[in-house]
């Protein structure tokens, strides 16, 4: 079942003479359970990708179809609440984690099911339960400043999870990493992808990461260069 | 989930030192709001406490109390004469520097009729009124005497028989009551050997006119020696259904004198000696009431600052603007109000301490709650500001 649908998409920055085409001509497709590395070097468009992916940053044209819903056409956003959209639908996950500091590992994890109206016991037992999938929950109680990368990076999945997203999108995130570890999150996000039947797009520059991956994208001057999917790997 | 509660948590000597550092300025505002009620208090008190129909003073002088009025002591005579009057009381008031229990202390003198005139003390808290025409005296506790002690003053020693805790002076020193005519002579009367030497000038003078023989000279010289039968005001009380208006009028015309009731003692005092120091301590209210909003803005700004990049993540995850408005506004209320209360309690516990009267009247600690609520909801907006504009996009990179 298709996610995530992206055809003839293109973000031009400025106006007039002086414009800066950052994405051109992006069509892509993304099922459940999908999981998507998207590279390239740096400029290349990927963050600019995302953000639209994200609904953060309004494409020029194109069409962005998610969950079976027309989110942008040419016209522009389609009347779309997109921070209800992305908190209900999309789970993040950082190149530096991006954990809230003064909230504890469990707490982090409650904050987006506390912002869909989740709370109390059930709440509780959703965090715990994802804790422990993350093989975190000894460390419910610490305050991020107390874990190592690794640990973070995992409660930092484990929030994006918190409420079923159906795309998780990863922004570098065996960036702050090293190799063991990073490998680790990887293994973790395939494992999600499988298990949990999200999509998942994980932005990386890192190509010793993507074994395994369902689609590989190069993006190179804002354009997708080279697609490989799983039957191609 | 409250989220403001546990950053608040997590930086718990932050915000505590802030309370207590903008507590302080809130102790001050209240303690200028004490002062300013403690010296129109103290200002109005003996007004208040005297409360006669009317004060007939010097004409076109503001006294006894905003200005300085001197009449012959003999003028409460004419008053009496006029139609409507009942009772008019010849009173003095004055501040002197003198050594009490071997400390100099300064305090005011009132000097009244003691057998049946107005302007005495109202009530005695310990003791009694002075019974004696001579050499008895009822203090302020602010003086710090006790019934029983002899104090000097002048040329003789007076005994305290009575003490008050009402009235203090306008400018909130102790007040001693005397009768009027010991109350002249500590005020008037001089040095024995200051009175000779004056009397021999005097008498040289007179001695000097070829028109005086040596005999009228001497005759002349006991009518033209100072005075001390000096008043400063006339006490009047009125005969019942008296009008008051007409009263003043008929002084006023027929004695060329000046009278007032005490409502318009009151006004001269409130606009004239009072009014410097209330406008004084308006504008340090304010001033400081800026300042505690300035500051509770620059530090609810900086936190939110230092939060920046986690508001950028929650908006990205979705947080709606009132989780965020909810962090940046809980923040700030809590933090005016904990350094209000902070203020309060400081202030209840440690205004008897202050040298001059803080006077907390709970309406003005209420009005000023109000002004500091709307001033933590003010330095909020900054940060606010700053929080709502700030792009989801930041939470992505590194």
């Amino acid at each position: 079942m298709e996610i995530l649908r992206i055809e003839g998409l293109a973000k031009i920055f400025g106006s007039g003479h002086i414009q800066v085409r950052a994405l051109e001509d992006i069509n892509l497709s993304v099922s459940k359970g999908d999981l998507v590395a998207l590279l390239g070097p740096s400029g290349s468009g990927k963050t600019t990708l995302l953000l639209c992916i994200s609904l953060i940053l309004e494409p020029t044209m194109g069409k962005i179809v998610f969950d079976g819903q027309t989110i942008f056409q040419k016209n522009g956003w389609a009347g779309v609440d997109m921070r209800r959209v992305r908190r209900e639908k999309i789970g993040f996950i950082f190149q530096s984690h991006n954990l809230i500091p003064f909230l504890t590992a469990r707490q982090n994890v409650l904050f987006p099911l506390d912002l869909v109206g989740m709370n109390g016991e059930q709440a509780e037992s959703r965090a715990r339960e994802l804790l422990e999938y993350m093989e975190i929950a000894d460390r419910a109680d610490y305050l991020p400043s107390l874990l190592s990368g690794g640990e973070q990076q995992r409660v930092a999945i484990a929030r994006a999870l918190a409420n079923n997203a159906k795309l998780i999108l990863a922004d570098e995130p065996t960036a702050a990493l090293d190799t063991t570890r990073g490998k680790r999150v990887m293994e973790l996000l395939k494992k999600i992808a499988k298990e949990n039947q999200s999509a998942v797009i994980v932005v990386t520059h890192d190509v010793r990461m993507i074994e395994g991956f369902d689609q590989v994208i190069h993006l190179k001057d804002g354009r997708i260069e080279t697609e490989k999917t799983n039957a191609q790997n | 989930m409250d989220l403001a509660f546990y950053d608040m948590k997590q930086h718990k000597g932050r915000f505590i030192a802030t309370i207590f550092g903008v507590g302080l300025l809130f102790t001050i505002v209240l303690a200028m709001n004490g002062l300013y009620r403690g010296n129109i208090d103290e200002g109005l008190a003996l007004i208040n406490a005297t409360n006669p129909d009317l004060w007939v003073v010097e004409r076109y002088r503001g006294g006894p109390f905003n200005e300085q009025s001197t009449l012959p002591e003999f003028y409460h005579y004419s008053v009496k004469a006029i139609p409507g009057v009942e009772k008019a009381s010849p009173f003095i008031y004055y501040s002197v520097e003198r050594l009490i229990a071997g400390k100099s202390r300064h305090f005011s003198i009132v000097g009244y009729d003691v057998f049946d005139g107005l302007g005495g003390p109202q009530k005695i808290y310990a003791g009694r009124n002075i019974q004696r025409a001579h050499y008895e005296m009822v203090a302020h506790r602010k003086l710090g005497v006790r019934v029983g002690d002899r104090i000097p003053l002048g040329l003789h020693t007076y005994t305290v028989v009575g003490l008050t805790k009402e009235a203090v002076s306008t400018d909130g020193e102790a007040l001693v009551y005397l009768s009027l005519p010991d109350a002249q002579e500590v005020l008037y009367q001089k040095d024995n050997e200051e009175v000779r030497s004056q009397r021999e000038r005097l008498l040289r003078t007179l001695s000097g006119q070829s028109y005086l023989s040596q005999t009228q000279a001497e005759k002349l010289l006991a009518p033209l020696e100072s005075d001390t039968h000096i008043i400063n005001a006339v006490l009047v009380r009125l005969k019942p259904g008296a009008n008051r208006p007409m009263v003043a009028r008929l002084i006023e015309k027929w004695l060329y004198l000046s009278a007032f009731n005490t409502q318009e003692e009151r006004q001269l005092m409130l606009k004239g000696r009072l009014a410097g120091m209330t406008k004084q301590l308006l504008l340090f209210r304010t001033l400081l009431m800026i300042i505690s909003v300035t500051i509770i803005s620059l530090v609810v700004y900086t936190f939110t600052m230092e939060k920046i990049r986690s508001i950028a993540v929650m908006k990205l995850i979705g947080a709606p603007d009132w989780v965020i408005v909810r962090l940046v506004m809980e923040q700030s209320l809590l933090l005016t109000i904990s350094a209000f209360l902070f203020g309060v309690v400081l202030i209840g516990n440690t205004y008897s301490l202050f040298p001059k009267t803080i006077l907390l009247v709970p309406g003005d600690t209420l009005l000023t709650f109000i002004v500091v609520f709307a001033g933590g909801i003010l330095a909020s907006i900054l940060g606010l500001w700053h929080a709502l504009k700030t792009q989801p996009a930041m939470a992505l990179g590194g």
